[in-house]
């Protein structure tokens, strides 16, 4: 039979890691069952995937990982049915996985240019995978200056804590955290929405991408300061959510206009969405 | 392509030798009208309400499909493939409809591997309409009761006997052994053909509307047109071109499965985040949804429009609700935008 975009691989989880205080954000560190699965899975940061547990249901997820680490990494909230179940599952368990589905974030056209990452929340997965993928020597020397903003809510809600303080550290990155509010935390960094602080810390947007992902909020607020900087709305790009059940452009959900996010996205420019009807 | 001179007594014989070996589904009586169910004889076809209740797109695209199976451990297993099938009695515009479907899940991008061996097995014997429902709006559209796209073969009543075109190679191995067609049929078939469309008296400009649809986006007459519109999704379940799903888990007895079945972009639940923010959340956003995808998104998807003018969304509103009166609205505006 014809290959079946429908059919889950079979994933082992790994790792498990609480990422925040809430406890409501975990991550999965997965492995392919069979090898022949690993060395088909290829993917380019931006992309996402369904994670499927037997009975329960499937979820789309950006994949958090970069394509060379050995384990696919998902960050995953807890909201609903699917999630809970996920988020019960224990290390050593078998879940499934299809895709990676959608484009990815335009890294052919970022050559040559400095990359301003912009996000705010718990969609720093796909742009973690993002940073990840830039920083090996290799890839490294293909761009200009990196630029990466990240905002929580407060100091807890940032997403992985470790790999933060070491990328903090890296002097091929430069790596700018802040939180909403303080509320008496202990935080020696940034205290601000992430629009104003990207409008403190004003990267220049000569010859460069903005990579912008975050909730709507956040992403209304960023656009004028990005304008205001002098980024274009073709070098600025989005990677949206919309529900979806298929990820291959079939069951109509994730339509924005005539485009699906799932397949002609996750990742716009604000130059296409300018174009498009506002409904993401 | 081979057309034939059927007689009835011919037709009977060759639905009986397709009936013995293959799947035969036709329109039959039921409740009043007509709808599709598998036949044992030729007897049980019923034509004569125009056109079937529900479309033909379930044989390709069920209303709930088994897409998988998972065993004990959670892996999956996919269901055998359906056996050859044959749809007599298929009305050309949902032919036409099944072509859109095909081509959205088959030829666009990643294939379907479901519709795809679906499509495969499926043989479609057409009937022209000689005569039309009031609902019905084909020929507005710029297509005719006579169409042949979608089709293997099409048959045509013409004074007892039926006019028989071949459109497949499919559709001419099963005319093999029949006499050909003589020029006074063909010259009475187009006779049946002109006085057929001219029950329909609409004409709508599709291309202009699909051309300027873009700029109503933000139109105020949506608020207006989808005033009394319910979003009970009944325009869209009975929809033949009509193609989102859901997909949900079922367990039962400790087994599970994957299926997916008909959605609706009526229903408000439908592009919900799980974050609770829903880019449609009014009812008129959908209801502008549905329009945009017959008449725009689908063009700039599949180069089709996929409004064939059956007239089902039509007679089965609740809120009567008449897409005629729709497209004629924004066709209005669109005229009155130039001024």
């Amino acid at each position: 039979m014809m290959s079946n975009p429908y059919l889950p691989l079979s994933m082992r989880i790994e790792k498990v890691t609480i990422e925040n205080d809430a406890r409501d954000l975990k991550t999965f560190d997965l492995a392919f069952v069979n090898e022949s699965d690993r060395q088909q899975f290829q993917f380019i940061p931006g992309q996402f995937a369904f994670l499927s547990i037997a009975g329960t249901g499937e979820a789309p997820f950006g994949i958090a990982s970069a394509p060379h680490e050995p384990l696919v990494k998902f960050t995953v909230k807890r909201v609903g049915v699917f999630t809970t179940a996920l988020h019960e599952m224990t290390e050593g368990k078998i879940i499934g996985m299809r895709g990676p589905w959608g484009n990815s974030y335009p890294f052919e056209l970022m050559i040559g240019k400095d990359v301003v990452i912009v996000s705010g929340g718990f969609s720093f997965t796909t742009l973690r995978a993002t940073i990840a993928h830039l920083l090996p020597p290799k890839n490294r020397l293909n761009f200009g200056k990196i630029t990466a903003i990240y905002g929580a809510r407060s100091p807890g809600e940032l997403l992985y804590k470790e790999e933060l303080r070491a990328w903090e550290q890296n002097p091929d990155l430069d790596l700018i955290l802040c939180v909403d509010r303080l509320n008496g935390a202990d935080w020696p960094k940034r205290e601000g929405l992430v629009p104003n602080v990207l409008k403190s810390v004003a990267p220049k947007a000569e010859n460069a991408v903005a990579l912008v992902c975050g909730p709507p909020i956040m992403i209304k607020y960023t656009h004028p300061v990005l304008a205001e900087l002098g980024f274009s709305p073709d070098r600025v790009f989005l990677s949206l959510e919309n529900r979806m059940k298929c990820g291959i452009g079939k069951c109509g959900h994730c339509n924005i206009g005539p485009k699906y996010v799932c397949k002609d996205g996750p990742v716009f420019s604000y130059d296409q969405l300018l174009n498009l009807p506002p409904e993401y | 392509m081979k057309a034939c001179i059927v007689t009835r007594n011919e037709l009977t014989q060759l639905l009986d030798r397709l009936i013995s070996h293959v799947d035969v589904y036709a329109p039959v009586r039921e409740k009043g009208t007509a709808n599709w169910a598998k036949i044992s004889s030729v007897d049980e076809v019923y034509l004569e309400a125009v056109n079937s209740r529900e479309p033909a797109k379930g044989f390709i695209f069920p209303r709930c499909e088994l897409l998988m199976r998972f065993d004990k451990n959670g892996n999956p297993i996919v269901p055998a493939p359906i056996q050859e099938q044959i749809l007599f009695g298929i009305r050309p515009c949902d032919a036409r409809a099944l072509k859109v479907l095909e081509r959205f899940f088959v030829q666009d991008g990643k294939s379907d591997p479901y519709v795809q061996r679906r499509v495969e097995k499926t043989t479609l014997i057409g009937m022209a309409c000689n005569r039309t429902a009031p609902t019905c709006f084909c020929f507005a559209l710029g297509n005719s009761p006579h169409d042949t796209e979608g089709l293997d073969l099409l048959l045509t009543e013409v004074e007892g006997v039926f006019l028989a075109e071949a459109v497949t190679e499919k559709g001419e191995k099963l005319l093999a052994d029949l006499s050909p067609a003589d020029e006074t049929v063909l010259r009475k078939r187009a006779a049946l053909k002109s006085k057929v469309e001219s029950e329909i008296n609409e004409r709508f400009d599709v291309k202009k509307l699909q051309g300027k649809l873009p700029q109503l986006f933000k139109h105020e007459v949506w608020e207006v047109l989808s005033l009394s519109c319910v979003n009970c999704g009944a325009c869209t379940f009975l929809c033949p071109t009509c193609h989102c799903f859901d997909v949900t888990d079922e367990t039962m007895r400790g087994k599970s499965a994957r299926y997916r079945v008909w959605d609706s972009c009526q229903f408000t639940l439908y592009s919900r985040h799980a974050s609770g923010h829903n880019p449609r959340f009014d009812s008129s956003s959908r209801y502008r949804n549905r329009m945009m995808d017959k008449f725009y998104y689908t063009t700039e998807q599949v180069g089709l429009i996929s409004c064939v003018g059956c007239g089902r969304c039509i007679s089965a509103c609740p809120a009567g609700i008449d897409i005629r009166q729709t497209v004629a609205k924004l066709l209005r505006i669109i005229d009155g935008m130039g001024k």
